[in-house]
């Protein structure tokens, strides 16, 4: 295929070897140039084409449609049945009464919040620490596997562990220690989801970690060295600056991730005891496909949508002027 | 030279090993006890005090779960919707990539707005919409031409793959590094004759190889894992079912007394093929990751 | 204007129509519902939960039968698990996939008439329902006065019990006061030294509305309160007799007797629970799981607050109705009246309904309660008979528009109850404001 491609009919011949090519030729090399521009605008358009297709008929429409259930009254299933109701659903998601700010919406952002300082914290530790070991493929492997046994497994199994004749209470009992109700516990189910939730995100983060840690020169360390500095100052004077543009990475999509978990929280606790770790996903699926509140799902997403914006827009603004201390 | 870099010069770095062991310990235990629930009899899981080891092995939790699940419909649906998103993340976030990163024409820096963008919105504020985008898709799954008479492409395998074909953080990640190529090899490769699809394909895919095998990577894990649409698919037409679904639904099936051997039984079944893929592949993913450095 | 060069465009282009061409042509290979040719039957289909187990049997049963006699009409069953059953609605509805003959839990009755889902039945058909069936039944299968369904499974709420646990604590038999039930409930519980719980003495459990909300509302019944007002616009829980009811509770697992945590469909099979108030349906399933041990299960009436109270229990229950979205709701009616109303002889020789033999074959109870009778007179489980004596006195479960929503909300409450998140009063509070808000937002 990419061997019949026809020359350019314009030919080679009149373009100058130089890409920049500024002011070197009169007016015919300029009108090619405006061709080329024009062939390359046709060529982006071609380029891009399956992805505008794609943000128009599944982003701009059913963002339309989102807005619009948002400010509607719609129970049933024919579309013939919407009524408009203004801000009613945004005002019954804050009146009073309503599980929708406090515990939902606290319950989301203690979550995601809880995995990303574990799972930062925890990457960070083992990614430094395996960079100086051998065999370092193995151990990074090693830590991916939990996420490729999808988070259904990583549920059910942790789930089983924390009951009362389950593992971790196995080994408490073992040492002495009284059991804890993990998981009925309305003291102990988010930390305790938190934990798993971090656990099984680890590898990934481990994984972007040690990219941002090869791409240190070494010629850094070396110089570390000659001034004497211990693997403490070296790590918080070099290592972790340098490491900042992971740090934001993993911090953003651990944010964005725990924000909207559903299937982890499903399969372990389906938002229990009580509303304990009832989170925003979870109540948004149950409004939609449960009761048939579509408007109430569609204004409580909205609502989530502005929080992720807040939280993600914040982070990028902290890691920047970070950025601009150092 | 594999990039190992011992700072603390030759000693064995004790605290290191210390603290990845341990890691490694607490990643690896959960599956080890999975594995052995799995062979526990009736009334042996779930009980006190707590035992690692079964009493026996027993293999008729197995021979129950095969019962109850579908496992090569299951995979079948999860392999396919996986290999079509991840497909489809990485031709068109290449494609798009290059568009923006190195190709000139009129609201380049409007579009590429429009796709930082669009990471920031949380899919379940599409989930309704979008479903019923694919009920009333037009000429499909017994709708007529305004989309309506029949269940669309709901009762598609397609369905499980639609919303995530394309990816603004594929896009994104493609761009950054695609700005870092020369324009001086594209240049000379557009002189010698190649049209901008074979600069691409040619030129710009093989540089950024390690990229794609580490977007490919994160976009795989991701459709691997996807829960929630998929539930919502296979509610409307069970044939479309994947794995996380299919074995979330086991215990709802199972002889309650029986239930968690069961579903542990189930879960090495789902797990296992996928991490001896991966263990296979290791080495080539590892090295790819390695040298994209993200940024 | 400059052509693009021809390789380029080609290869774009096809990129750019592959993408929906074949979603379109993988869209047209999906399945049809019956062929829609002249001469070939109408296939109506049927979605229930009965998935598994002796219910599925039980329902396919005469199902084979109905498709063996009628050719015109043949009947297609579809099950999913309780839990998904009411998303499993929805989502079909939403898809357009929405079966003939649904089988809805008639706590969502309401929900499903104001979503356009369910078909009010024809007059007729009403006239027999109404004629057949007792006034809980009917009421229940009601929304607004309309009748939309025929009655099918009925659910009323009464103490099982584990007579070896009872005795071993030296009580002779089950408990008719709260008072003697709280003293029962403390004498049995046993614990390990890490403060594992042995032996529940009466079992609360967290795993689901039946045993969370279903209990807790029986008990509410005995003491002769309501979970919501008459018309349905409010909640009526914060009452003497609701506040008893959670204070009842909140002692018993303060004082160890009760471990929420612990799933009790499993604990009680294993004898590690003494008593636990649950729906009559648990007999078949504790009978099929337990084996020859079932002879130790016992089941009384739930407790009610003095002696000398009157009896009071919870009653929930199912319907067969036809979906509006159905091309034949004639033929879907006709089927159902051929399955509940038309008396046969069955394996047993006596008389009833077909609907009537699968529930009490499948050891569970009809709304029928002459055939419920009749069928028991000839054998079957004494554990039913207190189920089926509840009937006459059960309360119905309300099945106004929120119902499920607020029912969700009361479970969480009562959860945080247990755990000791909530106070009685907060707990009780907390309810008022939540399912008022809620309940108010569905009219």
């Amino acid at each position: 295929m990419v061997n019949t491609l026809a020359p350019e009919p314009t030919g080679r011949a009149p373009v100058p070897r130089s890409a920049g090519a500024s002011g070197s030729a009169g007016g015919g090399s300029g009108r090619i140039r405006h061709r080329h521009r024009h062939r390359q605008a046709v060529v982006a358009c071609l380029f891009l084409a399956p992805t505008l297709l794609f943000y128009v008929v599944f982003l701009a429409l059913p963002l339309g449609f989102a807005l619009l259930l948002s400010l509607s009254r719609w129970a049933g299933f024919d579309l013939g049945d919407i009524e408009p109701a203004g801000l009613d659903n945004f005002a019954g998601l804050f009146a009073d009464g309503s599980t929708f700010l406090v515990p939902v919406l606290s319950n989301t952002l203690l979550f995601a919040l809880g995995t990303v300082a574990l799972a930062l914290a925890g990457s960070v530790l083992v990614a430094t620490c395996i960079e100086k070991l051998r065999r370092q493929g193995l151990w990074r492997t090693l830590y991916f596997l939990p996420i490729l046994t999808t988070v259904v497994a990583v549920g059910n199994v942790w789930k089983y562990m924390y009951e009362p004749g389950g593992l971790v209470n196995g080994v408490l009992n073992a040492l002495g220690l009284g059991s804890v109700a993990f998981l009925q516990d309305a003291d102990t189910a988010l930390p305790s989801l938190v934990v798993v939730q971090a656990w099984a995100s680890l590898g990934s983060a481990i994984l972007v970690l040690t990219a941002g840690l090869k791409s240190v020169p070494e010629s850094y360390y070396e110089a570390a060295a000659l001034d004497g500095a211990g693997p403490v100052t070296v790590f918080w004077r070099i290592t972790l600056p340098l490491l900042r543009p992971s740090l934001l990475f993993v911090c953003v999509t651990q944010f964005l991730t725990g924000l909207q978990s559903f299937a982890l929280i499903i399969v372990m606790t389906g938002g229990g005891p009580g509303d304990a770790t009832d989170v925003a996903a979870l109540e948004m699926y149950r409004q939609a496909f449960s009761y048939g509140e579509w408007g109430t799902a569609s204004a409580a997403a909205f609502v989530l949508f502005l929080v992720v914006l807040a939280v993600t827009l914040a982070q990028l603004w902290f890691f920047r002027r970070k950025g601009e201390d150092a | 030279m594999k990039g190992t870099r011992r700072v603390t010069g030759r000693r064995v770095p004790w605290l290191s090993y210390l603290v990845v062991v341990t890691g490694a310990v607490l990643t690896v235990v959960p599956f080890l006890d999975m594995v052995m629930t799995s062979f526990k009899g009736p009334g042996e899981a779930g009980t006190l005090p707590y035992r690692f080891l079964p009493k026996a092995f027993d293999l008729s939790n197995y021979r129950a779960a095969m019962d109850q699940l579908d496992l090569p419909l299951l995979f079948r649906n999860s392999v396919v919707a996986t290999a079509v998103i991840t497909g489809s993340v990485l031709l068109t976030s290449s494609l798009a990539g290059y568009a923006l990163a190195k190709l000139r024409f009129p609201g380049r820096d409007l579009v590429f707005r429009l796709v930082l963008a669009t990471m920031m919105f949380p899919p379940f504020l599409f989930f309704v919409p979008r479903f019923l985008i694919l009920v009333h898709w037009p000429l499909a799954g017994g709708n007529d031409l305004f989309g309506r008479g029949g269940a669309g492409l709901t009762v598609s395998i397609v369905a499980l793959a639609m919303p995530f074909l394309v990816n603004g953080f594929g896009i994104f990640l493609m761009r950054q590094f695609m700005v870092a190529i020369p324009d001086e090899v594209l240049e000379a490769a557009r002189i010698d004759g190649a049209g901008e699809f074979a600069v691409w394909w040619r030129i710009v895919v093989p540089q950024t190889k390690p990229v794609l095998v580490t977007l490919g990577l994160l976009t795989f894990v991701d459709a691997w894992n996807e829960y929630i649409w998929a539930l919502l698919v296979s509610t409307a037409h069970p044939e479309v079912m994947t794995l996380p679904v299919g074995i979330q639904l086991l215990q709802d099936h199972v002889d309650p007394a029986r239930t968690t051997p069961i579903v542990m039984a189930g879960l090495v079944l789902s797990v296992l093929p996928v991490l001896v893929l991966f263990l296979l592949l290791q080495k080539h993913y590892v090295r790819g990751v390695m040298l994209s450095g993200l940024k | 204007m400059t052509p693009p060069p021809r390789g380029t465009g080609r290869l774009s282009r096809r990129l750019a129509l592959a993408l929906p061409a074949a979603l379109l042509v993988s869209g047209c290979a999906a399945p049809h519902r019956g062929t829609g040719r002249p001469g070939d039957p109408i296939v109506l289909t049927l979605l229930s939960h009965y998935a598994s187990g002796v219910l599925r049997e039980a329902l396919q049963g005469p199902v084979d039968e109905w498709n063996a006699t009628h050719d015109r009409v043949k009947v297609r069953t579809l099950a999913v698990e309780f839990t998904d059953l009411l998303t499993t609605f929805m989502v079909r509805q939403a898809a357009g996939q929405g079966a003939d003959i649904v089988h809805p839990y008639c706590l969502w009755n309401g929900q499903l008439v104001r979503a356009g889902v369910l078909r009010p039945a024809p007059p007729e058909h009403a006239e027999e329902i109404r004629r057949g069936y007792g006034e809980a039944a009917v009421g229940a299968a009601s929304v607004g006065g309309t009748v939309y369904g025929y009655p099918t499974e009925a659910q009323t709420y009464a103490l099982y019990y584990n007579k070896r646990l009872l005795r071993a604590a030296g009580v002779d038999g089950p408990p008719r006061t709260w008072r003697e039930l709280e003293d029962t409930a403390y004498r049995t519980t046993r614990r390990d030294r890490y403060g594992n719980t042995l032996v529940q003495g009466f079992g609360l459990s967290v795993y689901d509305d039946s045993t969370t909300v279903g209990q807790t509302l029986a008990l509410l019944n005995a003491a002769g309160g309501r979970f919501v007002s008459a018309d349905g616009r409010s909640t009526a829980l914060d009452s003497p007799a609701g506040r008893a009811v959670f204070g009842l509770e909140r002692r018993l697992v303060a004082e160890g007797a009760s471990d929420p945590g612990v799933n009790v469909y499993q604990a009680f099979a294993s004898g590690r629970v003494a008593m636990v108030i649950s729906a009559g349906w648990w007999t078949g399933s504790l009978r099929a799981v337990m084996g020859g041990a079932y002879r130790d299960v016992g089941v009384a009436p739930v407790p009610v607050p003095r002696a000398g109270d009157p009896r009071a229990t919870l009653s929930t229950g199912f319907m067969l109705g036809v979906n509006t979205a159905s091309a034949h709701p004639r033929e879907a009616w006709e089927f159902l009246r051929w399955l509940n109303t038309e008396k046969t002889r069955g394996k047993r020789g006596t008389p009833a309904t077909r609907m009537s033999a699968l529930q009490v074959a499948a050891g569970s109870l009809t709304a029928r309660a002459d055939d419920m009778r009749t069928l028991l007179g000839t054998g079957g489980d004494p554990n039913l008979h207190p189920f089926l004596d509840a009937l006459a006195y059960a309360v119905p479960e309300p099945n106004g528009p929120g119902a499920q929503a607020a029912k969700s909300l009361l479970r969480k409450n009562i959860e945080a109850l247990w755990t000791g998140q909530q106070s009685v009063t907060e707990a009780l509070r907390a309810i008022r404001r939540q399912v008022d808000q809620e309940v108010a937002r569905s009219w």
